[in-house]
């Protein structure tokens, strides 16, 4: 009897994940031209449920809405993102084989973890920024009259080398932040490298084991709102729309942007209608409703660059990620 | 506490048909992902958040924490069937699991483990329901130099776990902090025994491959071994299930482990950077120390499988604390359930609780709801489970191999690490003949990042002065606390020895 139970459940079982492996062979049809013809595999250098993978994920739904089929997002992850990247670079070039790129593509050749640049791609569009941030423990600051970006970078020479600010992972974006920080006000403070994230030199700074972060709004936004910490400014060119009241370093009168990026590529020689036809898909899918309505429940910002801005970006921001670097001594 | 609130936030939760089908479907996919080395609760949870935007936020989170309680639970069903635990949170539960399922017990072992998980959930969900403010506040106060003491007194479980000989164990969990050191720094990003070219090693050997090829893939090979030598049994699955729930006989035995696991898994799962994985351990360290009869764990004796599995489910609830009333998420699921939070425009954190709180309540009521439907579907499985034993081996050994393999690619993605794998069954398979250890390893390959990071970083923020670290009552209790389990196992394990010499091994 009850074999004949376990059998009808496993053929049921069975009908139903053949109904679903044949409904996910769905919904690749249609799109204009001969390209695309099938879903494209969208390779992501980072794991899944992190802050790439989420912008990621809602970017290509919107592009499979223009392009008229499933993009699969594959998290190929490790070496601090260098599998990922090198994945990209390597895939065929026949358009269903694309990728998303990040900051930290500018410090592997830099770090001499990797050869590749971003001149190993053929960019598509810039997606996102995060600006970084000057944000510190709100009882240290009360303490010691530290009210804005100018009491407390005075603070900082007055004490050098005194001043511990968290910044995730070693050579990571909000880390190399706090080099530029320090090469742009000539002030000396000592970085903590955070290897398992953000999350815990918030929390960290927080508690006032360190005086403060360097990393985005949108990651220590819990604590900024609870009242434990404080930030004294944005390294944005305006302010953040979640964060109306938290000035930029630029109103400040210091000239400090730095923000980590994310964007599209496909790898080089790939045939230029097929790359003419992604571009087009890009554009529309940052313009599309549900995308940017994800973006800022997630409190990622969406800045937008065509090909050819982004390609002019990046080999701006080699140079100032190299610079950078180098006040860190990296 | 406004248990008004709380009581009309359960009756919202439990009677809303659409958040109780999602919970039992999470649950459902939750024990299955679990069972499969490789296939972990953080990755199931990963995959389903973009089903869950198009949802409410209580029956998407539903989704999700039926997943992560059920995963938790059938990490231990591997563990117990076939020596490979599921989920890294279940690499205790072998210990006592698997000699239990070769005594013929699989059934028994697979329904504590269920009971156990439940009641360990249940504590965790009761400690986040009502002392959150309180060990949030506890958390709060763990920095660098506490992880690294809350690290060393992890290691100090190691005696406790190491089987007959402390030399051998010892030896065990050298080798496992040696094997730490491979790949960049935590801190300055330096390689350590690899070139720059040898990207698969990067972050070093990834945790998941070393775990199922040191276990599974081990176990594949000394089973093939006695096939072909003939000394492989065919274990009939002679053992009747009446019930699908322990005897009273059977609970009245394991509460004291349940309830100590509970608690320590719901107070280390607390701690952001410490999860299930350690909470195990300690637990089982913790039960065995306190046992009368010691030198019964490890021969397969329910008491260790509910000490273990209490533990990791204890962690669901513990994590979830800093998560909602700190923003800062305990393990790797919270931290994608944090972003599953922010997606549906709620920032958990200490505002949470101020302007959120029936959210709050609605989630200590899915996280009640989750657990249950990990039970419901436990029951409904332990059978099934339970028949995977009497499979003819020929059969067996070549699916959990490909499985394995299968697994150890899929964390990553990553051909490399299928090597790893393989190599490490090669280990553990020399390592069992030669009857060393191998959950020592583990523990070591668990905690040595945990030490060494925090140790470097802690120095860095004291200027290199260790003395520093008496200044944290914190950091004093646990160092305390492991210089006395370490005094204590060493003659524990001088008494275990001189009565395995004479005892008979029954059950406690």
């Amino acid at each position: 009897m009850r074999s004949k139970t376990a059998k009808k459940v496993l053929s049921a079982v069975v009908t139903v994940a053949m109904l679903a492996g044949l409904m996910c062979g769905c919904g690749s049809s249609g799109g204009s031209g001969s390209y695309p013809e099938k879903g494209i595999s969208v390779i992501c250098p980072w794991a899944a449920g992190g802050g790439t993978d989420a912008c990621l994920r809602a970017f290509c739904e919107a592009m499979g809405k223009d392009l008229g089929v499933t993009l699969t997002v594959d998290n190929q992850t490790g070496g601090g993102g260098i599998l990922g990247h090198q994945a990209i670079a390597d895939a065929e070039p026949d358009g269903y084989t694309i990728g998303m790129i990040t900051f930290e593509l500018a410090t592997y050749e830099k770090l001499g973890t990797s050869e590749l640049t971003w001149e190993d791609y053929d960019p598509l569009c810039r997606v996102n920024t995060d600006a970084a941030t000057v944000t510190v423990n709100a009882e240290w600051a009360a303490a010691n009259n530290i009210t804005d970006l100018a009491s407390y970078i005075d603070y900082c020479k007055a004490h050098p080398g005194e001043v511990q600010m968290g910044g995730s992972s070693n050579a990571s974006v909000w880390h190399i932040a706090g080099g530029y920080l320090m090469q742009e006000t000539g002030i000396d403070i000592q970085m903590i490298t955070y290897q398992e994230g953000a999350a815990t030199a918030v929390q960290n700074a927080a508690s006032g084991f360190i005086q403060g972060v360097t990393v985005s709004l949108a990651e220590a936004r819990s604590f900024i709102e609870s009242g434990h910490l404080i930030c004294l400014g944005v390294m944005d060119e305006e302010r953040n729309a979640s964060f109306p009241d938290v000035p930029t370093c630029k109103e400040q009168g210091y000239d400090i942007t730095y923000f980590t990026q994310r964007g599209m590529a496909i790898p080089k020689n790939v045939d230029p209608e097929i790359k003419a036809r992604l571009e087009e898909a890009c554009a529309a899918a940052a313009e599309d409703p549900d995308f940017i309505e994800f973006m800022n429940n997630n409190g990622q910002t969406i800045s937008y660059m065509n090909s050819e801005d982004y390609t002019a970006f990046l080999q701006q921001s080699a140079a100032d990620v190299a610079s950078a670097m180098d006040a860190l001594g990296l | 506490m406004d248990f008004g609130l709380l009581f009309d936030s359960y009756f919202a939760v439990w009677l809303n048909p659409q958040v109780l089908f999602m919970t039992l479907l999470g649950a459902c996919g939750g024990v299955l992902l679990g069972a499969i080395p490789g296939m972990t609760a953080t990755m199931g949870v990963a995959l389903l958040i973009p089903f869950s935007f198009g949802m409410d936020l209580i029956p998407s989170i539903g989704l999700l924490l039926g997943i992560y309680c059920g995963g938790m639970y059938g990490g231990s069903i591997s563990a117990i069937l076939i020596h490979a635990p599921g989920t890294p949170s279940a690499a205790a539960t072998l210990l006592d699991g698997y000699p239990m399922s070769q005594k013929g017990e699989a059934g028994r072992a697979l329904s504590v483990a269920m009971f156990s998980s439940f009641c360990g959930g249940v504590i965790g969900a009761l400690v986040m329901t009502f002392l959150s403010p309180l060990v949030a506040d506890m958390a709060m106060n763990f920095g660098p130099g506490e992880m690294f003491m809350l690290a060393v007194f992890g290691l100090s479980v190691i005696i406790a776990i190491s089987g007959k000989s402390i030399v051998k164990g010892l030896i065990s969990a050298f080798f496992g902090m040696a094997l730490c050191t491979v790949g960049l720094d935590p801190t300055n990003g330096i390689p350590r025994f690899i070139s720059y070219k040898q990207t698969g090693l990067l972050d070093g050997f990834q945790f998941i491959p070393t775990l199922i090829g040191l276990f599974a893939v081990a176990e594949v090979i000394s089973g093939v071994e006695r096939i072909i030598s003939g000394e492989e049994k065919q274990e009939k699955s002679s053992e009747k299930i009446k019930k699908v729930l322990p005897d009273l006989s059977t609970i009245k035995k394991i509460w004291p482990n349940i309830l100590s696991g509970g608690l320590i898994g719901t107070f280390i799962g607390a701690i952001p950077g410490a999860g299930g994985d350690i909470a195990v351990f300690v637990s089982y360290g913790a039960s065995k120390s306190a046992s009368k009869h010691p030198e019964l764990y490890g021969t397969g004796i329910p008491n260790g499988v509910a000490a273990t599995e209490s533990a990791n489910n204890g962690c669901s609830g513990g994590a979830m604390i800093p998560l909602l009333s700190l923003g800062v998420p305990g393990d790797s699921v919270t931290a994608i359930l944090l972003g599953a939070f922010i997606m549906k425009g709620i920032t958990p954190g200490p505002m949470m609780y101020i302007s959120e709180l029936p959210t709050v309540y609605k989630v200590f009521a899915a996280l009640m709801l989750a657990n249950l439907c990990m039970l419901i579907v436990g029951c409904c499985g332990v059978r099934f489970f339970a028949k995977i034993v009497s499979v003819e081996k020929k059969l067996l050994y070549p699916i959990i191999l490909v499985i394995s393999l299968l697994g150890a690619y899929s964390i990553n993605k990553n051909v490399f690490d299928v090597g790893v794998c393989v190599a490490f069954g090669v280990i553990g398979w020399l390592m069992n003949k030669y009857e060393f250890p191998l959950s020592p390893i583990l523990l070591a390959l668990i905690l040595g990042p945990m030490c060494e990071k925090n140790f470097v970083r802690f120095m860095n923020i004291q200027q290199g002065n260790f003395m520093a670290i008496f200044q944290s009552p914190i950091a004093v209790v646990f160092m305390a606390i492991a210089v006395a389990v370490i005094i204590f196992s060493v003659f524990n394990q001088r008494k275990i020895n001189k009565r395995m010499a004479g005892a008979s091994a029954s059950d406690e």
